[in-house]
């Protein structure tokens, strides 16, 4: 520990703990605008420039270590002096001019310094060279204008997100902020995750949904959880006037870290589908409104005949967007009440089903998100983190510069594959073969830990290259990277099936990981649904009736083909789809950010979700809407849904309070 | 002692500062009772006491020969000069079109705009007064006190005004302290 005193103060620190952080723990404010605390420190800006004793000039606090007695002051006139004029040159950098700029008046980082300063003005006018303003981009604008080259951005986007699109050109007054080699943002590599945008100080990223709505001041900002993926990434959702306005990413989140992707923090605000807001009934052979109290009636006529029909009755398929609530009383209704023999989800266990295979053979074998920030090597299976569980592809790819081996294994070349020290793809179905060579590989280099039972080696090693068509040289290499590696992190996505996932297991093991793997599994109560068993195959055989809580969830081709024709159909949606278009009932639910509940991500983390907008008059949440139709056919569905959620083996330790 | 004289005037602005002053509503008579409220845009006497004034508020930035006439004139007749409202602390809003040529703005103005028919003409009488580019007024004349805000707020503005009155140097600091 470090003795220093800031401003009279004395308190100890560890060491490698800058004097910015020591003056935070002191409770000492200190102005910045480059630093950032998920940022590595930078020193650009020098608003954060202290006094301390025996140092001939000003240093800046964000990156100057504490050294043992150091003796700090914050804010002598000197200091003062120093702040004013290095905000004076800041302002008349560039163009800044706060009466038409979008975050002026209370969520200007740069406007905000200077008011704390009790700065009225500024000796210096600007330039008053036009910079220009990129428009290219879908969800962000950059106006160079206002831009005070604090590199936030750019650290964000390399530190953060691991996509390294934004930097600087140039030195001096004539650096500039570029995408890739200076190309468009609308056409650069960018992948609209929008983290430039939720930690540029100014406003010269500018969020193009959000901007001009109102100041960030004066909205309501409700932590909350993203239901886009399994990773259930923490958000804030700033509304207004019950109106969605903007998501941001939740510093404070154990999953994500702040870091979103454009379909947590973007997408949800592009939703034009129209909402449903009363419940409808098929008269005439048209949708009309009707009451609750109507439309249970109908449902109540037509599903009654069918409880206990086991072949011949309802068939029930829900979404697994829907909080955990929900989908425990929509299982116990139809799989209980109704004694049905096709309850399950949207997913149909695309994503889940292997994974719960494994594990009711070998009970837990997962681990958690975290172990991808000491990885040193992550080998990535059958898994496209382009564009799914985005979140999880950053983690990856931020780790890649300190020097990380990425592996991509996987039968079709994906946005992956560029960046992976080494790549492996073997002949579709072939998996399962090449990672049973490559444990075989890690014997033969004497690189495994563990010995395995009855292995041959050199059997294996040919099954791998003549099934799935690798040289064994790739093999070996590979096998290499894996066995050097002292903390490797295997991942696999939808496309690994159960024999392929085992022989990842055994390859895991053999690496000596432990409980080294991750799995990706698509939506955001998928593992949930997993749990409670809804993940058959959705075959319509006879069935009488198709009940779909579909949610706010889109309605699949091949959903909407396997339902036409049946001869009574229930949909409770939140949005008007082309399900609801053929129903004869539909029930009017609450969507996402209306919704109050659980959901299970990727690693087994129970989170809930906190309403941020409430929903319309006669709208209710898909648990209430479930009730109601149970109560009128007399079915109890009142459920433990936490135990019932434990009742199966899981494939990662559940962390359910 | 006698009351100190105040007298304002208003350059390439838009008179908001000016109604924020008036929307200090009923407290104009406070005002009024401590000071000698003098020429002003907004009262009979239209230029300031040649015998000085005490106070002298301009609003606006100086973007021609005769705002700069107006600048010149208060500076000399007043002993504590106040930039009222963004325009005059920084150029505001007028300042945008300094990113482009006089020529440029002129021709947008007069003869490209939508609603202007093929008659459309740069007006070029030379008893005009000369344009130039946008400054805040502490370009052309020294300022002493400036007061931010588009426009400030009549809270604000009355509590400068009141601290003036009164003989004190008003110090703009926390929650009186906001641009926009």
């Amino acid at each position: 520990m470090l003795n220093v005193t800031i401003d009279g103060k004395s308190i100890q620190v560890p060491e490698g703990t800058t004097v910015l952080r020591a003056a935070e723990q002191a409770g000492i404010k200190v102005p910045v605008l480059c630093d950032h605390p998920h940022l590595v420190p930078f020193g650009g800006c020098r608003l954060c420039v202290v006094e301390v004793e025996g140092m001939r000039t000003l240093q800046p606090a964000c990156s100057l270590p504490v050294s043992n007695n150091m003796v700090v002051k914050t804010n002598s006139d000197k200091v003062q002096a120093a702040r004013k004029f290095v905000l004076t040159l800041i302002f008349s950098d560039r163009n800044h001019f706060c009466p038409y700029c979008q975050v002026s008046g209370g969520d200007c980082e740069l406007q905000n310094a200077a008011l704390e300063m009790g700065m009225t003005h500024w000796d210096y006018q600007p330039n008053w060279k036009p910079y220009p303003v990129d428009a290219s981009h879908p969800y962000l604008v950059i106006d160079h204008n206002r831009c005070i080259l604090c590199r936030r951005c750019v650290r964000a986007c390399g530190e953060l997100v691991g996509n390294f699109t934004l930097g600087i050109e140039e030195r001096g007054a004539s650096s500039m902020l570029v995408c890739d080699l200076g190309v468009p943002f609308g056409e650069s590599s960018c992948v609209s995750c929008g983290t430039c945008s939720q930690v540029c100080p100014t406003g010269a990223i500018i969020d193009r949904q959000s901007a001009y709505q109102g100041l960030e001041k004066k909205v309501e900002r409700t932590p909350s959880i993203c239901v886009g993926c399994s990773v259930g990434c923490g958000v804030e959702i700033l509304t207004r006037d019950n109106r969605l306005v903007r998501i941001l990413g939740l510093w404070d989140s154990p999953v994500n870290g702040g870091v979103l992707c454009k379909v947590g923090r973007f997408l949800p605000l592009d939703d034009d589908r129209e909402r449903i807001t009363r419940p409808m009934v098929r008269k005439d052979g048209k949708l009309q409104p009707v009451s609750w109290d109507e439309a249970l009636n109908v449902i109540t006529a037509q599903l009654k005949p069918l409880i206990n029909q086991k072949t011949h009755g309802v068939a029930a398929i829900a979404s697994p967007r829907l909080p955990v609530e929900a989908l425990a009383s929509f299982k116990k209704l139809f799989k209980d009440g109704f004694k049905s023999d096709l309850v399950t989800s949207l997913e149909e266990g695309a994503t889940t089903t292997s994974a719960s295979l494994v594990a009711q053979e070998m009970g837990a074998f997962e681990t958690n998100l975290e172990a991808l920030q000491s990885a040193d090597c992550v080998v990535v299976v059958g898994a496209d983190l382009y564009h799914e569980e985005q979140v999880v592809g950053f983690m990856i790819k931020r780790k890649l510069p300190a020097n990380t081996a990425l592996v991509v294994i996987d039968s079709a070349d994906n946005e992956f594959t560029h960046l992976a020290r080494a790549t492996l793809n073997p002949v579709a179905g072939s998996e399962s073969y090449v990672l049973r060579g490559l444990g075989a590989a890690l014997v033969k280099l004497d690189l495994a830990k563990g010995t395995p039972a009855g292995m041959n080696a050199e059997a294996e090693l040919k099954t791998a290259a003549d099934k799935a068509g690798i040289r064994l040289e790739d093999l070996s290499r590979v096998a290499s990277l894996i066995g050097m590696a002292s903390r490797p992190v295997f991942v696999y996505g939808r496309k690994v099936n159960a024999d392929t996932l085992k022989a990842l297991v055994e390859l895991s093991r053999l690496a000596g990981a432990g409980q080294s793997l991750i799995g990706v599994r698509g939506a955001a109560n998928s593992l949930a649904a997993a749990q409670l068993g809804l993940e058959q195959p959705f075959k319509r055989n006879g069935h009488q009736a198709v009940y779909v809580a579909l949610g706010d969830d889109q309605p699949s081709q091949r959903l909407v083909q396997e339902i036409e024709g049946v001869p009574f159909l229930v949909v409770q949606a939140s949005h008007t789809s082309r399900l609801t278009a053929m129903a004869d009932v539909v029930l009017p639910v609450e969507m996402w950010a209306e919704t109050s509940g659980h959901y299970l991500n990727l690693e087994g983390r129970l989170q809930a979700s906190t309403p941020a907008l409430k929903p319309m008059e006669g709208v209710y949440s898909n648990t209430a809407a479930i009730e109601a139709v149970a109560m009128r056919l007399g079915i109890d569905v009142t459920v433990d849904w936490k135990a019932e959620l434990q009742q199966s083996p899981a494939p990662v330790t559940l962390a359910i309070a | 002692m006698s009351k100190p004289k105040i007298s304002t005037d208003w350059m390439c602005g838009c008179a908001g500062c000016h109604m924020s002053l008036l929307d200090i509503d009923e407290r104009i008579l406070k005002i009024a009772e401590l000071a000698d409220i003098r020429a002003t845009p907004i009262t009979d006497l239209k230029e300031p006491d040649e015998s000085g004034v005490d106070v002298g508020i301009l609003e606006g930035g100086i973007n021609n020969t005769a705002n700069e006439e107006v600048a010149h004139r208060m500076r000399k007749r007043c002993k504590i000069l106040v930039a009222l409202g963004d325009c005059a602390v920084f150029g505001g809003v007028p300042a945008m079109r300094n990113f482009f040529t006089l020529e440029e703005t002129l021709k947008r103005a007069y003869i490209e705009t939508e609603s202007t028919d093929s008659e459309g003409k740069i007006p070029d009488n030379p008893e005009l007064a000369r344009m130039t580019r946008v400054r805040a007024v502490h370009e052309v004349v020294p300022v002493d006190i400036f007061v931010p805000g588009c426009p400030p707020d009549p809270d604000v503005i009355y509590y400068v005004l009141s601290e003036l009155a009164q003989g004190r140097k008003p110090e703009l600091k926390g929650e009186l302290l906001h641009w926009h």
